[in-house]
């Protein structure tokens, strides 16, 4: 397989960023673990120094005004920077305390999946764009597993009484939030540990959203969640940590409640009473 | 004047012109039409008649004695180098669009895009003449015997080698004509696909040639065969460089891929000449029915292409 590598993205993690953060390692073993990541656009620098720790089964919500770095951040997660050329990520990220940098960004990109601000479902059926993860990934021998993979997907993204009649025709005749959801049943189905959502909502109207936000709940089981949003009511609704990235800093990272209720820091209490942003 | 109406005007003469053309041609060919029938389509022989003895008159039609005009071999030369031409343009014309689209290094790509379309504004003489002097000397010395000799057990492959003038020819040197056709309208289509559906495969695992095969190319399906028409009917309709490597073959029919051949665009310019000198008039009229055959050809094979794409479009949505 092609690994999809920008020109000039080096991936090495960097190794004088190792003394401890205050933020980093609270609790048990973090699914995911960044220490002092750095990120640049060419020679822009857009995030700096982040160190953060992501539990394992959690909804981690990140907020912050336009431009502040956190869709960059999420981007790095499972290295999808890499398909934009002059890019370049510094610092350390550890899936299970693997170095995602040195693993195989194909399998990476199975472990850690991610669904879009805009839905963007394939020209093809419904089934056919579920069924496309495992059937590039090879995960299904027989074409009843592949049945049950999209069934179960589909279930899993609240979606499957909606469509189980109409499997093949085309996506594109889904509405707006069955599309978006259709999109997470497609990010699923190849079984990922960890999902993230870019302002998955962010086009929904709030019926669609609610959908979203209970599905999403229910996913907490079988996996990590990371979304980022821009909505502050949906963040303290869904989620169980809550970190607040502002100019490419991460401001503040704490359980969601006590983000809200007592924010350690100045910036965040501004943001979240709507002084700006 | 308001400019709805003139816009409407100019659309509709625009539409008109195919109308008049052809129903000019068919009132001028009409005569040899009524004299030809259908052995004008299935028989082989292509006669003036004799050019020094006095009219005769056959069906209500007068003409040369001996005179006979049945086109197959025409028929059959265009089919069959557009046939050859369509079938090895697409691939070559699909791949190197996904490589201008997706290759890298970049600045190979721009500077490769830019030569693509400058191959597209090349007047198809200087094809010709390129075919004439360099193409077909190097086919019949070095290529052709070597496949006669090692690709000879497949139909058509084998026999005589021939003089490089004749249909693999026609169809390569179409090939190079209509390649540039395709690729550019679908390299523009591809990068236009913008980065969504290609990030949602990428982020699926899907490799870069996985994306391009499996997201990008269905997306523009419509594109694909949209170019491939316009290049099928360019195709159909090269005159210049045809008549220059095909070996002009008269009342023939194409025994190998090698055999000289003549398409029915290029026969009316090789034919006008000697057709002028029947006094009857009867000569040019058919060549204006070859016209109107290969009109109604160009028009028949968009029709065919186009309710492929209607049925396509009908099973993809799956409605």
């Amino acid at each position: 397989m092609v690994k999809a590598v920008s020109e000039d993205a080096p991936s090495s993690a960097q190794d004088s960023m190792k003394e401890e953060h205050p933020a980093a390692g609270r609790g048990a073993t973090p699914k995911l673990s960044v220490r002092g990541l750095n990120f640049y656009y060419g020679p822009r620098q857009v995030l700096f120094d982040v160190t953060v720790a992501i539990q394992e089964k959690r909804i981690t919500a990140l907020i912050g005004p336009s431009g502040c770095g956190k869709s960059t951040f999420l981007r790095t997660l499972n290295r999808m920077f890499e398909t934009m050329s002059h890019t370049r990520a510094e610092g350390e990220v550890l899936l299970d305390g693997e170095d995602i940098f040195k693993m195989d960004v194909v399998r990476l990109r199975r472990r850690v999946g991610m669904v879009f601000q805009k839905s963007n479902p394939f020209a093809k059926s419904i089934f056919d764009n579920v069924a496309y993860g495992p059937r590039v990934n090879r995960l299904a021998r027989r074409r009843n597993e592949l049945q049950e993979l999209v069934e179960q997907s589909l279930r899993r993204a609240a979606l499957w009484d909606e469509v189980k009649d109409h499997l093949h025709k085309s996506a594109y005749s889904l509405s707006g939030g069955q599309q978006q959801r259709l999109c997470i049943a497609r990010a699923l189905a190849v079984g990922p540990e960890v999902l993230l959502l870019d302002e998955p909502c962010s086009a929904l109207d709030p019926i669609a959203t609610a959908k979203i936000e209970e599905l999403l709940f229910n996913l907490k089981e079988i996996c990590t969640i990371v979304i980022v949003t821009h909505n502050m009511q949906q963040a303290a609704r869904i989620s169980d940590d809550t970190g607040f990235f502002l100019m490419g800093k991460l401001i503040e990272f704490s359980p969601t409640e006590k983000l809200f209720k007592t924010p350690a820091r100045k910036e965040t209490e501004d943001y979240i009473t709507g002084r700006f942003g | 004047m308001n400019f709805r109406r003139f816009t409407a005007l100019l659309g509709s003469v625009v539409g008109a012109t195919l109308i008049v053309m052809v129903a000019f041609l068919g009132i001028y060919a009409w005569p040899a039409i009524r004299f030809n029938g259908w052995h004008f389509l299935t028989q082989n022989n292509w006669n003036l008649g004799n050019l020094y003895a006095n009219p005769i008159t056959i069906r209500g039609q007068q003409i040369l004695p001996a005179a006979h005009y049945g086109i197959l071999f025409l028929i059959a030369g265009t089919l069959l180098s557009t046939a050859i031409a369509i079938s090895l343009a697409v691939p070559v014309g699909v791949g190197a669009a996904i490589f201008l689209a997706e290759g890298t290094p970049p600045m190979l790509r721009s500077w490769v895009s830019l030569f693509v379309e400058l191959l597209a504004a090349i007047p198809s003489v200087v094809y010709g003449l390129w075919g004439y002097v360099v193409v077909i000397p190097f086919l019949s010395h070095r290529v052709y015997p070597w496949m006669a000799k090692y690709l000879g057990f497949i139909p058509f492959l084998g026999g005589h080698a021939g003089s490089g003038y004749g249909l693999l020819t026609c169809g390569l040197v179409l090939t190079l004509m209509i390649v540039p056709l395709i690729t550019a309208t679908l390299r523009d289509a591809l990068v236009s696909q913008g980065a969504s559906r290609r990030e949602a495969a990428v982020a699926l695992g899907a490799s870069r040639f996985e994306t391009v095969w499996t997201v990008l190319l269905p997306e523009v399906r419509r594109v694909l065969i949209g170019s491939s028409i316009l290049a099928t009917g360019r195709a159909l309709g090269e005159t210049m460089a045809v008549l220059m490597i095909s070996g002009n073959a008269v009342n023939y029919l194409p025994h190998n891929i090698y055999a000289p051949i003549s398409t029915m665009a290029s026969f009316i310019v090789s034919q006008l000449d000697s057709a002028l000198t029947d006094p009857t008039g009867m000569a040019v009229r058919a060549l204006a029915e070859v016209a109107l055959a290969l009109c109604l050809i160009s028009i028949l094979v968009n029709g065919l292409a186009r309710v492929l794409l209607y049925y396509q479009d009908r099973h993809s949505l799956g409605v």
